[in-house]
């Protein structure tokens, strides 16, 4: 058990009688009784900050974010007092954490029913690094090297949480899943399989025909993405294209498609061209994400949007991507992704402003239990 | 240096927004003026005016003052077999016989080759899988230009089935490219191998209209190309794989397998045996010419090919293959068949009005006529002549390269930037 008391740069606070014992319940799973965190600044979502502000958390979930003058409405319950900034967790709309790298089936390009779920490691040390980084919610998808990868998962950073555990259907009709030793080698081979697939679809691919399971699209230069969009729209494909590190030269029929975008990971070294594409998906209202790399540091998610920021993204587009237009485009915005009242406790305490690369995860809340940070 | 790569890398990411810009105001409407208009379709016009309006030739006829000035014009140039594609990428391994697949579904239009092309007069070109399968699939006809999306260029998808003879689809009992991993490995592995496979694969889709049960993957593409209605073009370059091509095409005449429509591509030796060629009623697409005659799969190409053949008149098309060397660019091949005793007015249709017939898309380009699309080839002095050069070109009205003096190289804002 944590030690609330030992929080840093925290002190922990009663409004009123249930002294220290508050604190035992407030460290135990959700579901026990309400408590709120106070801090100045709180980042309900990009727009809206909240100063001086308490953000009150009841089974789990986040009750209200209260301002200065509303304060008296926790009066009684236990407070976490923290000197920073608060916000939602972040989202990685793609990445390939804790899969041990088994995120392909090598000899079969068509595994619609394949699901990374089954490999997803709920213990691997890469999940607390991503919690620790302030990542709470990911999707872990198959990786781009079949043509029909398989089936992505959408799951907490803590407590073994599944939000979704059939969340795309991952389709590669990108070079990355071309191979010399099976079907397809070559892309009009590859587009013909698809063509093939959606002529008569089954099981997920049915469910893809049928509008109920959305995609992930893995293209990366223009020409696989011209494709993708060209066989999006003649299956209706609802979705999100990934790794289209150029598609804001189409932003226009990007958004024309409907598909939403899933860009980075960016760091220091991205060439401008990627990130004035991210500028361009957004100046046409293509909603954003953020996706890790397989390898990639969870920290990298972060930077992405600072990179694009810097780039000349606005601050709130950015830390939208990160957060609630990522859970809009994985169709759970009323779940996680902001701090507003309903969507899960799952929150970040930063040392300052979230997008300042200053600023440190100081302490994290999922489902409103304590998961990292303090003296441990 | 830090500053300027980065400066350049900024202009480079600007590049599409200025097209997107660009695009909206696009200017598609010119008078074009020349000396000589060479229209491809009747006489050459001295002192002739072109009208282009939005993207398509409005009126052709005498004028003088127009706003874009050159010694000559003639249609756009047409590439049979162009060949930029995505190497290993475009043709699919998985099956030595792949009539479905679509050299439209490999199409990269972000390709600099593209830009090269146009710059160099090719205004409307087919793309062909790459020659590793036996039967590699379809072609596709598209501007070497204009907008963004390979779709929005595409004049006519599936023109042909492509497929090809001689050591090409037999190169080795491995991949064409890249190494196995495993037991995998590809058939077939000689000339008599790529034979059988064309044989079978007719036989095979002839049998299938009785018994569709024993229908193979690409059978309906098989029975318009036995039918007539796809044309057949296989890549032969030596006179050993000419006479197979041709062979085949008689054997599914006389079996009353249906009536295919022969075009041998790259027939660098089609001099040996010319008669052949007119027995069939095939047309042939030339290759670069080559300063030694040298070419692929030990083929020798004289330069009085493309004459040979016109004197016997069997259709006849000039290709540039992609070269990046200047001399074998398709704008100079007519030049080298005219050293070898073509006549201009044949050399100029060997790469405009022919093409355009043989791959059906003569409705819309290959003639300077009123209603075409307006691609066009500005020269400074006589066509095809080593002195002369491109001055111009207009794809779809789209000026993409600038006559005017002091333009710049890319007056095309629609001009290609690689992702490459």
């Amino acid at each position: 058990m944590l030690s609330l008391a030992k929080f840093s740069l925290a002190t922990f606070a009663c409004a009123a009688a249930p002294a220290f014992g508050a604190a035992q319940s407030f460290v135990a799973p959700q579901g026990e009784g309400a408590f709120a965190v106070s801090a100045p600044h709180v980042l309900v979502d990009g727009k809206t900050v909240v100063n001086d502000a308490l953000v009150v958390v009841e089974h789990g979930k986040v009750r209200e974010v209260l301002d200065a003058k509303q304060k008296s409405k926790a009066d009684g319950l236990p407070v976490v007092a923290h000197d920073g900034w608060v916000s939602a967790g972040m989202i990685a709309a793609r990445s390939h954490l804790a899969t041990r790298g088994e995120v392909e089936e090598p000899k079969r390009a068509l595994n619609p029913q394949a699901r990374i779920l089954d490999v997803v490691d709920f213990a691997h040390p890469e999940l607390q690094a991503a919690l620790r980084s302030g990542i709470t919610t990911i999707v872990v998808a198959p990786s781009d090297s079949n043509l029909i990868a398989g089936q992505s998962a959408i799951i907490k950073t803590h407590g073994r949480t599944v939000l979704d555990a059939d969340a795309h259907l991952v389709i590669a009709p990108a070079g990355s899943a071309l191979r010399i030793n099976r079907e397809p080698t070559s892309y009009p081979g590859a587009m013909a399989m698809l063509e093939r697939e959606f002529e008569r679809p089954m099981g997920a691919v049915a469910d893809v025909a049928a509008g109920k399971l959305p995609v992930l699209l893995e293209v990366q230069d223009r020409d696989e993405l011209a494709r993708a969009l060209d066989f999006a729209a003649k299956h209706k494909l609802k979705g999100a294209l990934s790794h289209a590190s150029l598609a804001g030269e189409l932003a226009a029929d990007v958004k024309k498609s409907g598909l939403s975008a899933i860009v980075g990971p960016f760091g220091p070294g991205t060439a401008p061209r990627p990130l004035d594409s991210v500028l361009a998906l957004a100046k046409e209202s293509v909603p954003l994400a953020f996706g890790l790399e397989f390898g990639s540091a969870p920290e990298e998610l972060r930077w992405s949007a600072v990179m694009c920021a810097r780039r000349g993204l606005a601050n709130d587009h950015a830390w939208n991507a990160l957060t609630s237009h990522a859970a809009a485009i994985l169709g759970l915005e009323k779940r996680v992704g902001t701090l507003r009242a309903g969507c899960d406790a799952d929150l970040v305490l930063w040392s300052g402003p979230p997008l300042e690369l200053t600023s440190r995860v100081k302490g994290v809340f999922v489902g409103g239990v304590h998961v990292w940070g303090g003296q441990q | 240096m830090t500053l300027s790569v980065v400066t350049c890398a900024a202009l480079l990411a600007l590049v599409p927004v200025q097209n997107d810009k660009a695009n909206k105001n696009e200017r598609r409407s010119w008078t074009i003026t020349a000396e000589r208009v060479y229209t491809a379709a009747g006489d050459a016009i001295e002192d002739g005016e072109i009208v282009v309006q939005d993207g398509k030739i409005r009126a052709v006829g005498k004028g003088g003052g127009g706003d874009l000035k050159a010694y000559a014009v003639t249609p756009g140039l047409i590439d049979l077999s162009i060949r930029i594609d995505q190497g290993f990428r475009s043709v699919e391994q998985s099956n030595e016989i792949t009539p479905q697949v679509r050299a439209l579904d490999s199409l990269d239009v972000y390709d600099e080759a593209w830009l090269r092309a146009a710059r160099g007069g090719v205004t409307t070109a087919m793309v062909s899988v790459p020659d590793r399968n036996v039967i590699g699939g379809l072609s596709v006809v598209l501007k070497t230009a204009g907008a963004a999306r390979a779709a929005e260029r595409v004049v006519r998808p599936d023109a042909v089935l492509y497929g090809a003879i001689g050591s090409a689809p037999s190169s080795a009992n491995h991949p064409a490219f890249g190494r196995p991993d495993d037991f995998y490995s590809r058939r077939p592995t000689t000339r008599m191998g790529v034979e059988w496979e064309w044989r079978k694969s007719l036989f095979d889709a002839a049998v299938s209209r009785q018994d569709p049960k024993r229908a193979t993957p690409g059978h309906e593409q098989l029975h318009a190309a036995l039918d007539g209605k796809l044309p057949l073009m296989i890549q032969a370059w030596a006179s050993q794989d000419i006479r197979t091509a041709v062979f085949l095409v008689e054997e599914a005449r006389r079996e009353g397998w249906g009536n295919p429509t022969l075009i041998v591509d790259a027939a660098a030796e089609a001099w040996r045996e010319p008669q052949l060629l007119v027995r069939s009623k095939a047309a042939v697409v030339l290759p670069p010419f080559s300063p030694e005659g040298r070419t692929r799969d030990g083929a020798f190409f004289a330069l009085d090919t493309a004459a040979k053949l016109a004197a016997l008149e069997v259709p006849l098309a000039l290709s540039g293959h992609n070269a990046t060397d200047l001399e074998s660019r398709l704008c100079y091949q007519p030049g080298y068949a005219m050293r070898g005793g073509l006549s201009f007015d044949a050399a100029l249709a060997a790469v405009t009005s022919t093409p355009a017939r043989l791959v059906g898309v003569d409705a819309r380009v290959g003639s300077i006529k009123a209603g075409k699309d307006a691609d066009l080839v500005l020269w400074s002095g006589e066509p095809f002549q080593p002195t002369s050069k491109v001055i111009g070109v207009l794809v779809d009205g789209r000026l993409i390269v600038d006559p005017r003096p002091g333009a710049s190289l890319d007056a095309s804002p629609a001009a290609s930037n690689s992702n490459k």
